[in-house]
């Protein structure tokens, strides 16, 4: 697990949604990326920095889940990968659905419409198929400002 | 002199990489992603790609050649590898690895034989076009 520092602050979103001392926002979007796949990892962790996003990653999901569970309100969003050996994407997202508020979102090279459809019904908040481009990643902010947005009224 | 010639080298290379199809826009992601925090970004990713292929397609071999297929298993391993091709832009890599899980889907153990030997091939044949490319990038970048 390599964890990237942008900022030294660690900042908890007031339930309010308002975003807190953060006026660079999306800058600082604090996420943690999931892939076993060492060249897509090495990718997307290139693509968020240059999003100016807070980067962590993980290379197995139950490191995860172990990280997530530790350092709880330390993490806006989740993004991870569906198809990987042990843990999935699919049981990653079930878990942080039932223990956390964390917005997820699935990648995957898959397509096949039923497997995009079980992300969804399981509640990722969006399905990305690879390859991802940056233009994407520049706008996942979205899904936390709206699980935010729909906590609150 | 050298240093326009490695250049224009290095221009028509890439140009024919992408015309013929070897790569796609994805690489042109990797390129854009190279700044001065990271100077060999690409290089580096794509040493990443070849570790990865390696393993995997070692894999594959075993998977194929030990006893009864198991499909699932291949169709695995090829998922994988179609996800880190795609990542780099390996255009005609990824596409046979779609060709190959079509067979795997299919349970045609024949197919599935015959569409790895045309993985392989891609896959050396891009991997020898990309270190002769990256190789004259370097060098042209060296003459300052």
């Amino acid at each position: 697990m390599n964890s990237s520092n942008g900022n030294g602050s660690m900042s908890t979103a007031s339930s309010s949604g308002a975003w807190n001392g953060r006026d660079q926002f999306p800058a600082g979007l604090r996420v943690l990326v999931v892939d076993d796949d060492q060249t897509c990892l090495m990718v997307f962790e290139k693509m968020l920095k240059t999003c100016l996003y807070q980067v962590t990653k993980c290379n197995k999901a139950e490191t995860a889940l172990s990280v997530l569970r530790e350092h709880k309100n330390e993490f806006d969003i989740v993004i991870s990968d569906v198809h990987m050996p042990d843990m999935d994407g699919f049981e990653l997202l079930k878990h942080i659905n039932s223990e956390m508020d964390l917005p997820v979102i699935l990648i995957s090279a898959d397509a096949r419409k039923q497997v995009v459809m079980k992300g969804v019904t399981y509640g990722a908040c969006d399905y990305l198929i690879k390859p991802v481009r940056i233009e994407t990643l520049k706008n996942i902010w979205q899904h936390v400002v709206r699980k935010k947005a729909r906590n609150t009224f | 002199m050298d240093r326009n010639r490695l250049h224009n080298q290095v221009a028509s290379m890439r140009r024919s990489l992408f015309d013929q199809g070897y790569l796609d826009d994805q690489f042109i992601q990797l390129e854009e992603l190279q700044d001065d925090t990271n100077p060999n970004f690409v290089q580096e990713v794509v040493t990443l790609f070849y570790n990865d292929s390696a393993r995997l397609i070692q894999n594959i071999e075993q998977a194929l050649n030990s006893g009864p297929i198991d499909f699932c298993k291949l169709d695995d391993y090829m998922h994988q590898f179609k996800g880190s091709s795609s990542s780099i832009g390996a255009k005609k890599v990824t596409n046979e690895c779609t060709a190959f899980r079509e067979y795997c889907n299919a349970e045609n153990a024949e197919g599935c034989i015959r569409s790895f030997q045309q993985v392989k091939q891609e896959y050396a044949i891009l991997k020898r076009k990309l270190e002769v490319y990256l190789q004259t990038v370097r060098q042209a970048s060296q003459t300052a």
